[in-house]
């Protein structure tokens, strides 16, 4: 059976046929890394670029997402039994005193549809509550996002705080919201900034391909 | 022309008003930080925030005030359990079990009792005959009205008696917003697809609430009502979803709000990515666009806004609020409020940050944005 069918399935936000037709590749033998790299992850990068591209739209987006997610249910146990790693961990949430989570959830979205292990710590995350996950899980990016103007300077604490700890060049920061700019992100010392979800999955890579895992 | 008077020629466009008008929406923080009043009480207090809104009406020299809150219960105080001040945040638990935290610079927000974020309600479970009017800054958060309290008209009503010679204008959220609010965006989105006929059957109900919400507005003295679009710019949703779920429903409210008062003025606030869809909201029968973000917070170049909406149609905005108002000097400030004025006046238009002035947003630049106005060479 050709991965093109699932990889449609996901583009178009099918969640019911992503799950049919991913059950059947498992059934035909297929090997779960591969449905996996062939299918599901390029369905959500077309998915992102385009949204980036605004071909398409949130709805589409979170749409897509389930369907990822449907199929997901299915692999991630045989992935879990066939050891396959992920592309490596990542912490993200909105930073404290923000509640607003969209543009977060949708770079979390984006980054599982890359491979990435995502450790959403939610929104009105504390600045020390990023760098426990990232300690905790491995993970050598923290992701921030904030809405307000009244909460970015939150990331500034985040970062001021990996320094202190002394994870500075472990753990690397990129920072994203709607207000938030590529020289706010170099005012308060963030590793990197992206203006949208696509950017956000093609500079994790770029920080990850340097330094993996914490 | 006293304020009123330009702010009225401004937005009924050919009219020309004297000079370009100047109002700029302020953030709520922005209040809390400026005004020396107890953040909680402009809150929570008609009369407070209506002192609020005229204290920094004043100072700034705005043409115009935007009543961007509910009037508020009059006994309000008597709903407190009890009241704290911790880490520089006044916490109110209300005799109901929700908790509101009140920062100091940014909107309060309402937890439930156990101190959680609140559960939207599931699409399933919701009765389209339940829906009037979504409240998403009520004193107890997001809240479903089935009618609207007397009070709920107060601080309009007591800026339009101390501010006479001032535009005075109220707020309206629209359909769209509603339900976004009630659901949460995730939910509201994926809707759009999963059930698009009960989306329409609530945004149907929701008309009649924002509709009798605005007629009520102007018969308490406003001069415009601003609907609050926050959600329909591309950031959001395709120029097809803002067609079946944005433009009827709005144009609706429009319509009902001008059957009762056929010269009132109705204008639509949408943030972000506009640039795209002008057609579509002009479609609405809307007076007005407001903010029209420039890159990178948005994507409208202001003359080309001009050139495609027709020539009754006034526009706000397009200061960048972020990149000149907050982190920009006054210089910036004035310099950039003059171009827009040379692009985009003498009529049909109101000289604004697109979107709110932020919390942070030093004085002394709103200032500098105000003072170009009065400056312009469009000045008469």
């Amino acid at each position: 059976m050709s991965f093109d069918k699932l990889r449609f399935a996901i583009q178009d936000g099918d969640a019911a046929a992503a799950k049919t037709l991913t059950s059947a590749l498992v059934d035909s033998g297929s090997v779960p890394a591969e449905i996996l790299n062939q299918a599901m992850l390029p369905g959500m990068s077309v998915v992102g670029a385009r949204f980036r591209d605004r071909e398409i739209f949130l709805p589409d987006v979170l749409l897509a997402a389930r369907a990822m997610k449907a199929a997901m249910a299915v692999l991630e146990p045989l992935l879990l039994r066939d050891r396959v790693p992920s592309a490596g961990a990542i912490v993200l949430g909105t930073v404290r005193g923000d509640l607003h989570d969209i543009g977060k959830n949708l770079v979390s979205v984006m980054l599982q549809g890359a491979g990435y292990r995502v450790v959403d710590l939610g929104s009105d995350v504390e600045p020390d509550a990023f760098i426990d996950a990232a300690v905790d899980e491995g993970a050598s990016v923290i992701g921030m996002s904030a809405l307000l103007t009244t909460t970015m300077t939150e990331m500034a604490a985040v970062v001021g705080r990996i320094r202190e700890r002394e994870l500075h060049g472990r753990v690397r920061t990129i920072v994203g919201g709607a207000a938030v700019s590529e020289a706010f992100a170099c005012e308060i010392g963030a590793d990197a900034y992206a203006s949208d979800a696509m950017t956000a999955v093609d500079r994790v890579k770029a920080m990850m391909a340097a330094n993996p895992s914490i | 022309m006293n304020s009123r008077e330009r702010m009225d020629a401004a937005m009924r466009p050919p009219q020309q008003p004297n000079r370009v008008p100047v109002m700029c929406q302020l953030a709520l923080g922005h209040y809390f930080l400026n005004t020396g009043l107890p953040a909680a009480e402009i809150w929570h207090d008609s009369e407070m925030f209506a002192g609020a809104l005229l204290l920094l009406q004043r100072r700034y020299g705005f043409d115009g005030i935007l009543v961007n809150l509910p009037g508020r219960d009059p006994d309000w105080r008597d709903a407190i359990a009890d009241i704290e001040e911790r880490e520089g945040r006044t916490r109110i638990r209300w005799r109901e079990g929700p908790v509101t935290v009140v920062p100091p610079d940014d909107n309060p927000r309402v937890l439930g009792a156990d101190g959680r974020k609140r559960r939207p309600p599931a699409l399933a479970d919701l009765h389209p005959q339940q829906l009037f009017y979504i409240e998403p800054h009520d004193r107890l958060g997001v809240v479903m009205l089935a009618d609207f309290p007397d009070w709920q008209f107060d601080t309009l009503s007591r800026v339009r008696a101390l501010a006479p010679d001032v535009s005075v204008h109220g707020e309206i959220f629209s359909p769209f917003s509603q339900l976004i609010e009630l659901l949460g965006p995730a939910q509201a989105m994926l809707a759009l697809a999963d059930d698009p006929r009960k989306v329409k059957a609530c945004l149907e109900r929701l008309v009649e609430g924002a509709a009798t919400l605005g007629a009520e507005l102007i018969r308490a003295g406003a001069d415009a009502v601003l609907i609050s679009s926050a959600y329909a710019g591309a950031g959001f949703i395709s120029r097809g979803h803002y067609e079946e779920f944005v433009l009827p429903f709005e144009s609706r409210v429009i319509e009902k709000i001008k059957a009762d008062a056929p010269s009132a003025i109705v204008y639509t606030h949408t943030c972000g990515a506009i640039g795209d869809r002008f057609d579509l909201m002009e479609a609405t029968g809307t007076n007005g666009v407001d903010t029209l973000d420039p890159p990178p917070l948005g994507t409208v170049d202001l003359a080309d806004a001009r050139r495609r909406l027709s020539k009754h149609v006034f526009i706000k905005g397009n200061i960048d609020p972020v990149n000149t108002a907050l982190r920009g000097t006054p210089e910036d400030c004035h310099r950039e409020a003059l171009e827009r004025i040379a692009i985009a006046g003498p009529r049909g238009y109101i000289l604004s940050t697109a979107c709110s002035v932020s919390p942070h947003t030093p004085p002394d630049n709103v200032e500098a944005i105000a003072r170009a106005a009065t400056e312009s060479p469009c000045a008469v």
